[in-house]
């Protein structure tokens, strides 16, 4: 088990140009055309065999992995699963993440007053799923943030609110990712 | 314009001659990254030229220092977008170096694939956009196709496809999944098809040939002196690949090719490019056989997070998730250099610690920035249309370079 | 797993390691007094230099030294701001042949920072060097074109110094800028 050194072939090159480079032309547009009649054929029998994808009307399949925006895990009561350690805030290497914490008297005592993330500065990196130690943050599966000025992409508490029952792809991603080790 | 008039009898062998100075970029289709050459030309010989750079400096160094170590790896991959996992692992190590950690096997693998994958990607960006630039439209979206499967990989892999954040101190961002190598060698298959049909079509291309052969030369001894790695060096008939005379993670378990050329102009540099891909190839598929189940992270909570399972029912283990998100794994007091074979040459980092949770100095060293200085000297006399083939095959990537 | 290689102390530079090491060993035979101090932590040889040694000891691993020392890697400064002398001008070098691999350290004062360049012994440390200079303002003597070479001409200090804050903005410069630091958008 080792790597060998080897030489490219330059004489290959020259052997496939040809006579006058007839045989590399009709090579080419052997390929061409081979790529031209699978794509129409593809395109008769519904079939597509090009990777063009008609966003936003369409979009391609994600993986289980995929980390679009960073949001908040909504509770079936409608409430935050967020403690407001401020963990992710830490994390955060672009500090995207504004947490101002607050108490109440209910069971989980501690509650973000205000949780805003620029999503103008987000990277989507995931440092903050990773950190969060309530599965209250996760990486959705959506990307699309655009707005008409920058103080629209200061995305709010409720904003980034978002029911557990559209997450639980990623919560099941994680809890058989991380809950591995 | 003013003509000038020769009038007869005088000797036209004589008449004055000034350069013409042609600015070439920093937003000509043909300097992606954004560079500027100004060349100094005489007709359409090139006297001199110089390479200007900077364009996309965003202060690479100065982040890093300003965060913990864990913090980087998503500005590590905005160095060479478009192999950026080979960046991930490059700065992995040099911290797992600091740390003198080592990683499971599995991870070592995972890691391995990683690089190769992304690999392909950059060879597959850097030959088809030199495609491109030389006319050859078709054969640009055949190698961007094929991009697009091995940008499968690494979306499997981590959940994005350029901004990948995936590897970490001591380990991974996640593990892959069972239907794992299933997947990679589909997508693998797709892209030895591809890489076949943008083989025959461009290739044997006369004006391909004509373009590539014979141009952007220079002798192994003079890049050697201006710290040019990676495809042009090698192309050049050295065989320096870090992977192979001084492997790191599972390299020397893996039987490769080290592909140099004889002449070391851009035709050799394409195919030896072109030959790395196959390697590349050949590689995943062999750490996907020789790869075996079993945990990717080292368990040790002081630098790594430990799992979530644990973290929600565990005292320690909050408190282990707490004190490395929020301190960061202390590193002992010294200095590293780790290097990988990247996409373009040696991308190697240098870490300065001063025992605290952020990096005192991390310094990465970036083999588009060498190779560019090189591509000065490789025009200098050559045709103007010479410019665009070295400098494709250069393949400056502006993350990296600029920094 | 095997997770923690070998201890080593705190500080990690075990003396006996380098000492071990054959090329720096032959270094301090050679130059003697010249060459400060040598380091080997987690493998990497190290040599501190006095500034005016460079050039030799450069020239001496490129020719002489075998394996041959013969690519300039990096070039890069450390600022240890508060520490006497307060850069380090760090270089990197490799051996094409082997791998093998070697830095070289200069420690430099605030004061005077400047080096001898290596552009005579190796074209590559012209950008290296040009970049050094832009980011932390050291001065290399006989560098052929010392110029800023990411930032412009206009811009006042040195990035990577640790005195200089990350957040700062620099003035306006170009047709139609008043001059004034800012703009709006980015920052905080």
């Amino acid at each position: 088990m080792a790597a060998r050194v080897v030489t490219v072939d330059r004489k290959a090159v020259e052997q496939l140009t040809g006579v006058l480079g007839i045989p590399a032309t009709l090579r080419g547009l052997r390929v061409t055309s081979t790529h031209f009649f699978r794509n129409l054929w593809g395109w008769i029998v519904g079939r597509p065999q090009v990777r063009t994808v008609m966003v936003p009307e369409e979009h391609d399949p994600k993986p289980a992995a995929f980390r679009g925006m960073p949001v908040l895990v909504a509770m079936d009561n409608g409430k935050e699963r967020c403690v407001a350690c401020g963990l992710c805030e830490w994390a955060c290497p672009v500090d995207c993440i504004h947490i101002v914490p607050a108490e109440t008297d209910d069971e989980v005592e501690r509650y973000p007053l205000v949780f805003d993330i620029d999503m103008g500065r987000c990277m989507y990196c995931g440092l903050c799923e990773e950190a969060c130690p309530e599965e209250a943050i996760v990486m959705s599966a959506k990307v699309e943030i655009s707005a008409f000025s920058r103080a629209g992409l200061l995305w709010h508490k409720d904003q980034l609110l978002t029911p557990v029952k559209t997450l639980e792809r990623r919560l099941e991603h994680i809890r058989n990712d991380y809950g591995r080790r | 314009m003013n003509r000038q008039v020769i009038e007869p009898g005088r000797d036209v062998l004589n008449l004055p001659v000034e350069s013409l100075e042609l600015k070439l970029g920093p937003s000509h289709p043909a300097t992606h990254g954004t560079v500027r050459i100004l060349l100094s030309l005489d007709g359409e010989r090139i006297r001199r030229a110089e390479v200007e750079v900077g364009f996309l400096h965003r202060g690479f160094e100065k982040e890093c220092e300003s965060g913990l170590y864990y913090q980087a790896f998503p500005y590590t991959d905005r160095l060479n977008y478009v192999s950026p996992m080979i960046n991930n692992v490059g700065y992995a190590l040099a911290c797992e170096k600091l740390f003198a950690v080592e990683v499971p096997d599995r991870c070592k693998y995972l890691r391995v694939i990683a690089s190769e994958a992304s690999r392909i990607a950059d060879h597959l960006t850097c030959l088809g956009a030199c495609a491109l630039e030389l006319g050859a439209f078709t054969a640009f979206l055949y190698a961007v196709e094929a991009r697009e499967s091995a940008w499968d990989i690494l979306d499997e892999m981590c959940g994005a496809r350029v901004t990948t954040n995936y590897v970490r101190i001591g380990g991974l961002a996640q593990d892959a999944g069972p239907e794992f190598p299933q997947l990679v060698r589909a997508k693998l298959a797709d892209v030895a098809r591809l890489l076949k049909d943008f083989d025959d079509l461009l290739l044997g291309n006369p004006i391909f040939r004509e373009r590539m052969e014979g141009t952007g030369a220079l002798p192994a001894a003079e890049l050697i002196g201006l710290g040019v790695t990676g495809p042009l060096l090698r192309a050049a008939g050295v065989p320096y690949d870090i992977r192979r005379v001084q492997p790191y993670l599972v390299y020397d378990r893996l039987d490769f090719d080290v592909p140099v050329g004889t002449v070391g102009d851009n035709m050799d540099r394409f195919l030896v490019r072109e030959e790395e891909m196959r390697q590349s190839a050949r590689m995943i598929g062999q750490c996907l056989e020789q790869m075996s189940v079993g945990p990717v992270d080292i368990d040790d909570p002081r630098i790594r997070l430990p799992g979530k399972g644990k973290v929600f029912q565990r005292m320690e283990e909050l408190i282990a998730q707490f004190k490395v998100v929020t301190e960061g794994p202390r590193a002992p007091v010294g200095e590293v250099y780790q290097a990988v074979e990247g996409g373009n040459g040696e991308v190697g980092f240098y870490l300065v610690s001063d025992g605290t949770g952020k990096p005192w100095k991390c310094r990465a060293r970036s083999p588009s920035f060498s190779n560019t200085q090189a591509m000065s000297r490789m025009v200098e006399g050559a045709l103007l249309a010479d410019v665009i083939p070295t400098f494709d095959m250069v393949n400056m990537i502006g993350g990296e370079c600029d920094r | 797993m095997s997770d923690r290689v070998a201890e080593e102390g705190p500080e990690g530079a075990e003396a006996g390691g380098a000492e071990a090491n054959p090329l720096l060993r032959s270094l301090k035979e050679r130059f003697g007094e010249r060459i400060l101090a040598i380091e080997a932590f987690r493998g990497d040889a190290t040599a501190v230099l006095a500034p005016a040694a460079l050039l030799e000891v450069a020239t001496f691993l490129r020719d002489e030294a075998r394996p041959a020392f013969d690519m300039l890697l990096d070039v890069t400064a450390v600022d240890f701001l508060g520490r006497r002398p307060r850069f380090e001008i760090v270089y990197h070098l490799v051996s094409t042949g082997d791998a093998s691999r070697v830095r070289l350290k200069l420690p430099v004062e605030e004061e005077t920072p400047s080096v001898p360049s290596l552009v005579p012994v190796w074209p590559g440390a012209n950008w290296l060097e040009r970049e050094t200079f832009d980011m932390y303002g050291i001065r290399f003597d006989g560098h052929p074109d010392l110029r800023r070479i990411y930032l412009y001409d206009e811009f006042i200090g040195h990035p990577l110094r640790k005195d200089y804050p990350k957040q700062k903005r620099q003035p306006l410069i170009g047709p139609g800028s008043q001059g004034e630091a800012g703009g709006q958008g980015g920052g905080r």
